[in-house]
């Protein structure tokens, strides 16, 4: 039994998520970023410089054995980020191109399977304060995204600013306010309709508050936007969205964006653009990012900043539900040996393991025939015999698990007879190679 | 835009008192599936293929689950489940129907008694917690799954929570209501990721139901 929330990933799993994060830490690396690894606990003081009452609730939180000080599990990778570049790094120029991937924990209310442990891979752009930053790593996001072969996707993007602009400009008192920003993001048109009712609101006021909620879908919200607000705090919000999607455009990525300026979610240090992934067919978001620029600041020389995080599995089952993933592919060839002696086997496996294939060995004493379903129950296409009765020194008999028939090849040509072995595409059963 | 117009939307709506209501207000809304309900009343997945729909009927308590994990792109259902379960979907829309009260009741004869500790049977314990602390008060809530009118009949519980319509019953049991907690009508509500991937369609809908609510026919 597992603690509810967490659980183990078996090989076929396990290989597809390891396959999901090479590539995308391979997308980092073209775009300039270099890996972290940070800890995976840090000082509670650290996690919760961090703010937001919301995720201070979900850490795991518990006091070090060593002195006695308050520790937390990592619910998020930002905050680390962050202190590694305000300090470790703070001598380092600017910008800090840095990715992560590992996993995060998170003390989320368990229904319906909803996981504790939640699997990354991210960015963080640190020191650029320019749109341009934003839309790098939206741009990021969708090329990894497009070369995941995912499809029927839509990041959409937002700015915080906007609304804190708005409700501002807006004469509420502090319960209305409250009140208003979770019906904004319930999107939620009609209690925002019955609030104006009780209020004392012109009537531009009346329109801009009542609108918030429908603020979304494409280009044309910006103009929207423009018309509501008069507020120069959201003006500025609007124009800062328009700058990023006209950089989007030039990237010719517009096709994949939809726009919400009545999006206030996410974490509590954002101050810009927000942006989230979202998958026909998914319910929850696949990524999630933003800027935030007075997060170094709270441990070291203030610096904006901007990134995002990918949940792997929220990944992992969109490309699934597409059909978007190869089927687990075992080893590339089992062999068996049955000679008296472990010298030409353990060679030939040396030498084929040297050309790049994936070699398994038998070593379990039981018939051909049961070695032969094993390799079928692995994915294991082929099987090598050495030492069969009746066979000369020189050749090994070969299997193809899953169908009849065998076929002896001379030792001497089984490297050239291997060459057909090498996969076009590659399984997911095991590492990727270089192929 | 990111949108595949022939993609079917589902839409879950509430087993029984206000499925009538509710497949009145989606035909109003030009959304009409109430003889597929009447040719065959106990299926539970009905398609409207020409205007790519999909409804499927479930227990109201289910709806948000379905809605909040993507499995139904929209969902009806009373302000009452919503307030009680706290699901991350958006609600985009009063349907004004299904109106009813989540209120405090208690027994006639204790009306206006002190108490320090009390002891509370609701069906809808997250909103009796969230209430009663958000007026500094203690309580022990008792959760239950019907009746609840009986609870302080029997001695269980010293004051009830829970749903009233016209408030005959908590008469007939000898009950007063002694504060409102919340008014509730039955809401729309949408998946958020739906809501970005298929906006322009959702959107039309969400349109087209509001035209309906007040009172505006829609044509297909």
């Amino acid at each position: 039994m597992l603690p509810r929330g967490f659980q183990d990933l078996l090989p076929e799993r396990a290989a597809r998520l390891r396959h999901v994060e090479t590539q995308l830490l391979a997308v980092f690396a073209r775009w300039g970023f270099h890996p972290v690894v940070p800890p995976s606990l840090e000082y509670l003081d650290v996690l919760t410089a961090a703010g937001g009452r919301g995720l201070q609730a979900q850490m795991f939180k518990f006091a070090d054995p060593l002195g006695g000080q308050l520790l937390a599990v990592r619910p998020d990778f930002t905050p680390q980020v962050a202190r590694i570049a305000a300090t470790r790094l703070r001598e380092w120029p600017k910008p800090l191109r840095l990715c992560y991937a590992g996993p995060v924990v998170r003390d989320v209310e368990v229904h319906a399977a909803r996981p504790r442990e939640i699997f990354q891979a991210g960015c963080e752009l640190i020191g650029l304060e320019l749109p341009e930053a934003d839309a790098e790593m939206i741009a990021i996001v969708l090329e990894a995204l497009r070369g995941l072969g995912l499809q029927g996707f839509t990041i959409d993007i937002g700015q915080v600013e906007f609304l804190r602009g708005a409700f501002e400009e807006l004469p509420l008192p502090p319960d209305a306010r409250r009140l208003a920003e979770q019906a904004v993001m319930k999107k939620d048109r009609s209690a925002l309709e019955e609030l104006a009712a009780t209020l004392d609101l012109t009537r531009a006021q009346r329109a801009l508050l009542v609108s918030l909620p429908g603020l979304y879908g494409g280009p044309e919200v910006l103009d929207r936007a423009r018309q509501l607000a008069g507020n120069p705090r959201s003006r500025a919000a609007v124009d800062n969205l328009e700058q990023v999607v006209r950089i989007l455009e030039i990237y010719g990525l517009e096709g994949a964006l939809t726009l919400d300026l009545g999006e206030l979610r996410g974490f509590d240090y954002y101050t810009g653009i927000i942006f989230e992934g979202f998958v026909s067919g998914a319910g929850a978001a696949l990524c999630g990012g933003g800027r935030y620029d007075r997060l170094l600041e709270r441990y070291g020389p203030p610096s904006p900043a901007t990134g995002f995080a990918l949940d792997l599995e929220r990944l992992l089952d969109a490309l699934e539900r597409q059909g978007a993933l190869q089927p687990f592919a075992g080893s590339d060839v089992l062999i068996i040996n049955l000679r008296p002696g472990k010298e030409e086997a353990l060679s030939l496996a040396r030498q084929l393991r040297a050309q790049g294939f994936a070699v398994a060995r038998d070593i379990i004493k039981r018939s051909v025939q049961e070695s032969i379903e094993y390799a079928a129950r692995w994915r294991i296409p082929r099987v090598l015999v050495l030492g069969l009765e009746g066979v000369p020194e020189d050749e090994v008999v070969l299997f193809h698990t899953g169908e009849q028939g065998q076929r002896r090849v001379r030792l001497a040509d089984i490297f050239r007879e291997a060459e057909a072995w090498r996969r076009s595409g590659g399984g997911e059963g095991r590492w990727p190679t270089s192929s | 835009m990111p949108e595949r117009q022939a993609e079917r939307l589902t839409v879950a709506l509430p087993k029984g008192r206000t499925l009538g209501e509710t497949v009145a207000l989606f035909r109003r809304g030009g959304m009409d599936l109430s003889e597929a309900i009447r040719e065959e009343s106990r299926r539970l997945a009905i398609d409207l293929k020409r205007e790519g729909l999909r409804f499927i009927i479930v227990r109201p308590q289910d709806i948000p689950t379905y809605v909040e994990y993507g499995a139904a792109d929209l969902g009806v259902v009373g302000k009452d489940v919503l307030l009680e379960q706290e699901r991350d979907v958006y609600e985009p829309l009063d349907l004004k129907i299904g109106a009813c009260r989540i209120v405090v009741a208690e027994p006639e004869a204790r009306v206006g008694r002190q108490a320090t500790h009390l002891r509370v049977a609701t069906k809808y314990p997250r909103i009796t917690e969230r209430y009663f602390a958000g007026k500094g008060q203690q309580v022990e809530v008792i959760k239950l799954y019907g009746s609840i009118e009986l609870a302080p009949l029997t001695g269980l519980a010293d004051r009830i929570v829970d749903l009233v319509d016209t408030g005959a019953t908590l008469r007939e049991h000898g009950l007063v209501e002694v504060e409102e907690i919340a008014r509730a009508t039955a809401r729309l509500i949408a998946n958020r990721a739906s809501l970005k991937t298929k906006y322009a369609r959702i959107s039309a809908i969400v349109e087209a139901l509001r035209r309906a609510v007040n009172g505006e026919e829609t044509g297909r």
